[in-house]
């Protein structure tokens, strides 16, 4: 199953997607962060509330192109929608596939270790409460959230640590809550 | 045998300064600038930058081995395509190609600093590990 | 030896002091640490493990054994361009208008926020992309680096824009660049397709809105800091087959055309 998904991921992504170099990607990410930094005085958790509102917006959008590409019916459980964010939805976009790990024993719960993120290349945090506050790439978890709620999945997805803070490595935890009521996701024939 | 290091915001400000001495000729690392010379630091640092802006549009180089002189010490300086500019002042001789690599790695260090969102142009830097990082390329070249 | 105080590391507007754009908050009170080397020995005892760190990371290496993000500092400028799809950037740059709209009372203060994005964007972009070309391999080996140029002109640094910051932003050169017939201190850049633009819609109530004005900053932002004092505005002017065909209109600061002129009679 893993190994056809990521054989699909890499197939849509070498024959369906335009490409870009990340870089202006990166740093466009970089200048709304220290942006929205500027406005909000440094409340860090205003900081990543916009972030995660950001993503929401984008990941509602975002999942019509997904189910329009991959074409992929509706995943029979929570280990397969892990694999397909993983290995299609983060391939096909970002070009990464991070690891899926740490599953909780209700198999509701899973972890994704982001070994690369583009949006954080060049960045260091500055040693104040940045540090311990500022979830940087958090318009991620915006976009999981949005993504998974239109395909009938109410999760919760924030981030656990962020090698940006120090942390060993850079985690987004999605855990489920409950399956929403049947209704036609938007783009889903 | 010492070197001052400096490096300029495009607004002429320093943002990052180093006194630090050789480690050629058994040299420890610790500068030995003459009192004199450390207050005068600014005032040559101007003087210096006079003479780079006079040249700049002129000479499309990075690098300039003779930018100014002072009391047996001379300036090198180094400048990038946005302004970021590096100088040297130094009593040793004949170590121009080593200090030309050692901005050329500076260069490097500059961008990826500036490439940080969360460094503004033109303020200090303070991040330690740039710093660090400084203080070996000076001990691999200087 | 004793650390100078910092009153004395002030230095106030020697010589060329371009006025660096809207997007600089340069806090000209903010003092400047001293560095000495007696600080150095200090730091080398109470932590060894850095200095073996930076032994192991001459070499390449973007990733830890544990998989952490490494030093920016330790991050390849030059090899290692990641691709991402085009759609995430546009999805982005939805956002980032959606932003500058938040609280914005005209078509023109939302224009300047785009504007000012970008000028951090560009300021940025202008380094690594001229530190890539003037060393585009091994920095440290001589060689190239003694042709090393810097763009003074300009028409040359148009090229520089034209050439080199718009493939490693689109992917492509743009289409033109024209210098205007009626008024000597404009220049014209001009993308036929610009990508940005491709696939974002603008809402019928801000009808007028150049998205582009994004794209303008990053150009002001470049341009400034190498010291060709300029505004960028991006203006529409579609053709046939074409519609979002967009002119980046660079007007340069008298300062700058006179000084075109002296090097010029040299």
């Amino acid at each position: 199953m893993s190994k056809q998904l990521k054989q699909l991921g890499d197939d849509i992504w070498k024959n369906q997607v335009e490409k870009i170099n990340s870089e202006l990607f990166t740093l466009t990410y970089g200048s709304v962060v220290a942006q929205l930094c500027k406005d909000l005085d440094n409340n860090y958790d205003q900081v990543n509330n916009e972030l995660y509102k950001m993503g929401y917006n984008i990941g509602v959008r975002l999942i019509d192109e997904f189910l329009q590409k991959t074409q992929l019916s509706r995943c029979t459980n929570m280990h397969e929608t892990a694999e397909v964010v993983s290995k299609i939805g983060f391939k096909i976009f970002l070009n990464i596939t991070p690891t899926v790990s740490h599953w909780t024993a209700d198999n509701k719960s899973f972890g994704l270790i982001l070994v690369e993120n583009p949006l954080a290349d060049f960045v260091e945090l500055p040693n104040t409460e940045a540090r311990k506050k500022l979830w940087y790439s958090n318009v991620l978890c915006g976009v999981l959230k949005g993504c998974l709620e239109m395909v009938q999945l109410d999760c919760d997805v924030s981030f656990l640590q962020d090698s940006l803070k120090g942390d060993e490595n850079t985690e987004i935890r999605v855990k489920l809550n409950k399956i929403l009521k049947d209704e036609i996701p938007a783009g889903e024939e | 045998m010492s070197y001052y290091f400096a490096i300029l915001g495009t607004n002429d400000a320093p943002v990052y300064e180093l006194e630090i001495g050789t480690y050629r000729q058994s040299g420890n690392g610790v500068p030995h600038l003459p009192n004199e010379l450390q207050e005068l630091e600014q005032f040559i640092l101007n003087s210096s930058l006079d003479i780079l802006q006079d040249n700049q549009f002129k000479d499309t180089g990075l690098f300039s081995k003779n930018l100014d002189s002072f009391y047996g010490y001379k300036i090198l300086s180094y400048l990038t395509q946005g302004n970021g500019k590096f100088l040297i002042m130094t009593d040793l001789k004949n170590h121009d190609e080593s200090i030309r690599q050692f901005f050329i790695e500076i260069h490097e260090l500059y961008v990826r600093n500036l490439l940080n969102p969360f460094y503004e142009i033109n303020q200090p830097i303070r991040s330690a590990d740039f710093d660090t990082r400084v203080r070996a390329l000076a001990k691999r070249y200087l | 030896m004793s650390t100078p105080s910092n009153s004395k590391l002030m230095l106030t507007g020697a010589g060329y002091n371009p006025v660096i754009g809207p997007g600089s908050t340069a806090d000209s009170t903010n003092s400047l640490p001293k560095q000495t080397a007696s600080q150095r020995s200090v730091s080398q005892l109470s932590s060894p493990s850095s200095l073996l760190r930076l032994a192991s990371t001459s070499s390449e290496r973007k990733l830890n054994s544990f998989g952490a993000h490494a030093s920016i500092y330790d991050r390849n400028l030059h090899r290692g361009m990641h691709e991402i799809s085009l759609s995430s950037m546009s999805f982005l740059f939805m956002e980032v208008i959606r932003m500058s709209l938040n609280g914005s009372e005209s078509l023109l203060q939302m224009e300047r926020k785009l504007n000012n994005l970008g000028y951090r964007v560009g300021l940025r972009l202008l380094e690594l992309v001229s530190l890539r070309e003037n060393f585009n391999n091994n920095l440290a080996s001589s060689g190239k680096s003694n042709t090393a140029q810097r763009h003074v002109r300009v028409l040359e640094i148009l090229q520089f824009v034209k050439e080199s910051i718009w493939p490693c932003m689109f992917g492509k050169e743009a289409d033109n660049l024209e210098k205007s017939v009626q008024n000597e201190n404009q220049y014209m850049i001009i993308d036929s397709d610009p990508i940005l633009s491709r696939y974002i819609c603008v809402p019928k109530e801000y009808e007028g809105l150049d998205c582009e004005s994004f794209v303008a900053g990053i150009v002001e932002g470049l341009l400034d800091i190498s010291y060709f004092r300029c505004e960028v505005t991006a203006h529409s002017a579609p053709l046939e087959g074409y519609p979002n065909r967009t002119v980046y209109l660079v007007d340069f600061d008298s300062s700058i055309i006179s000084r075109e002129e002296r090097l010029s009679k040299k």
